[in-house]
């Protein structure tokens, strides 16, 4: 899963072609030095107790500082997954950890319970905490969602400043520790307990961003609208998330107070917040690496001049402005898009596109006679006092390819926007397969009506094989828990797609640069790409608008060729156009539109004859002869 | 409730809305939250604690220094910020940039006055005078005047001069806004200059009569911020509406029910205010954020 900025992979400078750093010796060194580093510092946290008791006589302050960074870390992959991969800019990553460390604190020193019980409670809190405040906020836009969360962290501080009986209020709770028995665990011990729980969340987060799971919430991230397009819920995909991230935070606000054996409001502070930030966009942001890398590089910067603690704020402040001037993917982001650090990316084969249509490609069949496979009936939409739509019918045959033509604002995409209900209509009607369609973008798209917008709406910063794999998003059954513990269920179903989507990008030419970013291919490529994503949603009804627009004459081919296969298939196809001797050429049906009401429908034949078509293309003749 | 805590609540407000009339200052231009906005409070109380309680200069240094100082300082702003999000190109940078401003400035706030809980100054004019049987400070009344002479002074500007037409079509777009040879660079230097001028000189006013401690710039933005959504990003009228309606809800209900639980009102508020019309009361949308 590449999700670098500008990563732009084989750009094919003919410098760097040919030398050292591309070479597959190369390649496999990097990844044994790398494999061995990995390996070199898992085995250094893992003995560092025993370095730190054998070369020192203040062990266990060495010992606490790595302990602190990794429940730091805990807490900077959480804001990575939310930030990085959601996109929801989260100001209240403080105020959660803050949350979480009351919860263990609580019922560790009030309650006398178990520390285990008080880690529970603080994922539970902290989920909750994320899940109340996404939900208030769901209709906000991103700097608005970031403004709530700074107010709900703000909230959460004074809280904890006012509820003394269960936070203690400015002084907060002290003497919180984790017990094992009557005896309290010790510091090395509970060393091994956050490392522990570290290494859970980095996997967490890896096999998260890798699944379906993780690929809805990009997808979320780059447009809700496209998500709706791939049948995927932007407010339940947000929520997921967000909950989970929320959990991690409480998780890492528990392990804080156990740790340090207090908890106070100061905790939640955003300038403590701050040292997250500046770790991640270090480390590198969307990178599943980075926020380990950056907190550690903080935590030994801060160590470094701690004999002159009250520079540490400004230090860290002039660190991150420099930071995101001269490396502005952070470290592990920058390494990748440099020639050293990037992959390799297969040779071009060109060869013939194979005949043979795959069985991903969808079917349908065994639909009554009669019954259309997207009808709307009277639809009347209005823009302020513009009628855009002034009461239009539409019946789509499956196993059809239908048009939908007219002059330039004559409310084309806007009865798709109806059709698919991304805009709400304010009269008619619109039927799935003879069956009311749902009321939201996702819930047609659910219903087997996928549309691909007119302007490329690519997923540009993941490789073209995710985009593909976004789009079956639909299909997949297994739960987040599956993904994230990788069940069978969720191996197979990985499997079976990742085959599927490669034999799609086959048939439609794409197979060679399957692993490219989707920001490195054509404007026709990526045009084509998009019909093979809506394609691998399976839909009964595609809708395209204006696919042909810029395309040179073999993609439309190529185009022409899928969309008639389409059809054999027993798909309806929907198709917006200006290129009219290609719609003509493809379509059975056509619907022609004119200021927003219907003028013209029947076959090819009969639209090119008739008078009211031409009337709104080329105005009147009679009256143009009269006036010349 | 006294009387007395509405005339505290429209001097806090005018405090509030001249913060948030500079965040729509640097805003509109830039797309920029400028969560270093606060520091000018800061720096603007910092320069009247320095110069008058303990240079015993008098004010009229008091506004020289803190005019060049702000001026200063809004340059250097446009450079902290606009530099790392031009070379960054994440969509985050903003938010990035404007907090580590924000963090470095009060941290050289806490370095110099680390042993300051509260910067201030005595009040330009001593005592107050009695409004229909209220008591108003002097320094409380000279403030909301100066409050409202700025927004009308902002306005007129921005509606009527040759340089306030160019800066409301940089905000429409800086593209088009740079083919139409408006020098949008020097736009965009000039609004973190005004930005900063204005949030000083309501620190410098505010200073002698509400608590500001070196590190509470962030607080004053959030506040500012607060106030700049309530009434719609974007305009003087609405952020003055937006200040007085958070100086008021802040002081009144502390003077009600006490301690803390103002800013808690306040924050509830913008949760409120942001659930229920997502682009402010009086706002228009605020598109691409």
């Amino acid at each position: 899963m590449a999700t670098v900025d500008s990563r732009v992979p084989g750009s094919g400078d003919a410098t760097a072609r040919g030398s050292v750093f591309d070479s597959p010796g190369y390649h496999r060194a990097r990844t044994a030095v790398l494999g061995a580093l990995a390996i070199i510092a898992v085995a250094v946290l893992l003995a560092w107790p025993m370095i730190t008791d054998y070369y020192s006589y203040n062990a266990a302050y060495y010992n606490g500082l790595v302990a602190s960074a990794a429940i730091s870390a805990i807490l900077t992959i959480s804001l990575n997954l939310s930030m990085g991969y959601g996109g929801m800019l989260s100001m209240m990553h403080s105020g959660l950890q803050l949350a979480g460390g009351y919860a263990t604190g609580y019922l560790v020193v009030e309650l006398s319970g178990s520390w285990l019980l008080g880690i529970v409670a603080s994922v539970l809190v902290g989920t909750v905490v994320a899940m109340l405040v996404l939900l208030v906020s769901l209709r906000a836009t991103y700097l608005y969602f970031g403004m709530i969360t700074l107010a709900a962290n703000l909230i959460v501080i004074e809280i904890g400043r006012e509820w003394d009986p269960v936070t203690g209020g400015i002084v907060g709770i002290s003497g919180i520790s984790p017990k094992l028995g009557d005896e309290v665990m010790s510091k090395q011990a509970f060393y091994y307990v956050v490392l522990a729980c570290l290494a859970l969340m980095y996997v967490l987060q890896r096999n998260l961003v890798r699944s379906g799971v993780g690929r809805a919430a990009m997808a979320v991230r780059e447009s809700s609208d496209t998500a709706s397009a791939m049948g995927i819920s932007p407010s339940r995909a947000k929520l997921l998330l967000f909950g989970i991230c929320g959990g991690m935070a409480g998780l890492s606000g528990a392990l804080y107070a156990l740790q340090l054996g207090f908890i106070n409001p100061d905790v939640g502070l955003l300038d403590n917040g701050i040292i997250f930030f500046v770790g991640l966009f270090l480390g590198g942001i969307s990178t599943l690496i980075g926020p380990i890398i950056g907190v550690g590089f903080i935590a030994l910067l801060v160590e470094l001049i701690k004999d002159q603690a009250r520079y540490t704020t400004l230090v860290l402040g002039l660190l991150l402005l420099i930071a995101m001037m001269v490396i502005p993917q952070g470290i592990v982001g920058t390494w990748r898009s440099s020639r050293m650090g990037r992959d390799k990316l297969p040779e071009l084969k060109e060869g013939p596109l194979p005949d043979e249509v795959p069985d991903v490609v969808p079917e349908v069949r065994g639909v009554p006679e009669g019954t259309a496979a997207l009808e709307g009936s009277g639809i009347v939409k209005h823009f302020g006092g513009v009628h855009a739509l002034d009461g239009v019918d539409i019946r789509v045959m499956p196993g059809t390819v239908h048009g939908i033509i007219g002059p330039n604002g004559s409310g084309k995409s806007t009865l798709v926007s109806c059709l698919t209900r991304y805009h709400r209509i304010d009269a008619g009607q619109v039927k799935i397969f003879g069956t009311e369609a749902p009321a939201t973008a996702h819930g047609v798209a659910r219903g087997g009506v996928t549309r691909v917008f007119q302007v490329p709406h690519l997923f540009e910063r993941v490789s073209v094989l995710d985009n593909v794999l976004t789009g079956m998003r639909m299909q997949e059954s297994y739960s987040w828990l599956g993904a994230v513990l990788r069940s069978p269920a969720y191996r197979r179903q990985d499997r079976k797609e990742r085959q599927e989507a490669r034999e799609l990008l086959a048939f439609a030419g794409l197979a060679g640069r399957a692993d490219w970013l989707a920001s490195s291919l054509s404007h026709g490529q990526k045009r084509l790409l998009e019909v093979v994503r809506a394609v691998a949603s399976r839909p009964k009804v595609l809708i395209l608008d204006e696919p042909a627009t810029g395309l040179t004459s073999e993609e439309l081919d190529a185009l022409g060729r899928l969309c008639r296969v389409l059809r054999e298939r027993g798909l309806a196809v929907v198709l917006i156009e200006h290129d009219v001797d290609f719609v003509m050429g493809l379509c059975d049906e056509l619907t022609v539109l004119e200021s927003g009401k219907v003028i013209e429908r029947g076959t090819p034949e009969k639209v090119r004859n008739s008078a009211a078509v031409l009337e709104a293309y080329l105005g009147r003749p009679d009256l143009v002869e009269e006036t010349s | 409730m006294s009387p007395e805590a509405i005339i505290d609540g429209l001097f806090a407000g005018s405090v509030y809305a001249l913060v948030a009339l500079a965040l729509t200052i640097v805003f509109r231009p830039t797309r920029i939250m400028n969560f270093a906005q606060g520091e000018a409070v800061i720096l603007g109380a910092a320069v009247a604690y320095q110069i008058v309680a303990l240079e015993k200069l008098g004010w009229a240094v008091t506004l020289g220094v803190t005019l060049v100082l702000a001026a200063f300082m809004g340059l250097l702003m446009e450079r902290m910020i606009m530099l790392p999000v031009r070379l960054s190109g994440s969509r985050y940078a903003w938010i990035i940039a404007t907090l580590a401003a924000a963090l470095i400035f009060q941290s050289l706030f806490n370095l110099k006055y680390f042993d300051v809980d509260a910067l201030r100054p005595e009040p330009v004019i001593e005592g107050g005078f009695q409004l229909v049987g209220i008591a108003v400070e002097w320094q409380e009344a000279l403030t909301i005047l100066v409050a409202l002479a700025v927004m009308g002074g902002y306005d007129l500007f921005l509606h009527r001069s040759a340089y306030g037409r160019a800066i409301r079509a940089t905000a429409h777009s800086s593209d088009t806004s740079v083919l139409m040879g408006i020098p949008v660079q020097r736009i965009i230097g000039l609004s973190f200059v005004i930005g900063a001028v204005i949030t000083a000189i309501a620190g410098m006013l505010a200073a002698p009569v509400i608590f500001v401690a070196p590190a509470a710039g962030l607080l004053f933005t959030i506040k500012g911020f607060t106030a700049a959504v309530i009434g719609g990003v974007g305009s003087p009228r609405g952020a003055l509406a937006g200040g007085m309606i958070v100086g008021l809800l802040d002081t009144v209900v502390r003077s009600m029910v006490g301690g803390s639980v103002g800013n808690f009102a306040v924050f509830a508020a913008l949760a409120v205010i942001l659930v229920v019309f997502p682009s402010g009361l009086f706002g228009k949308p605020m598109e691409a954020h």
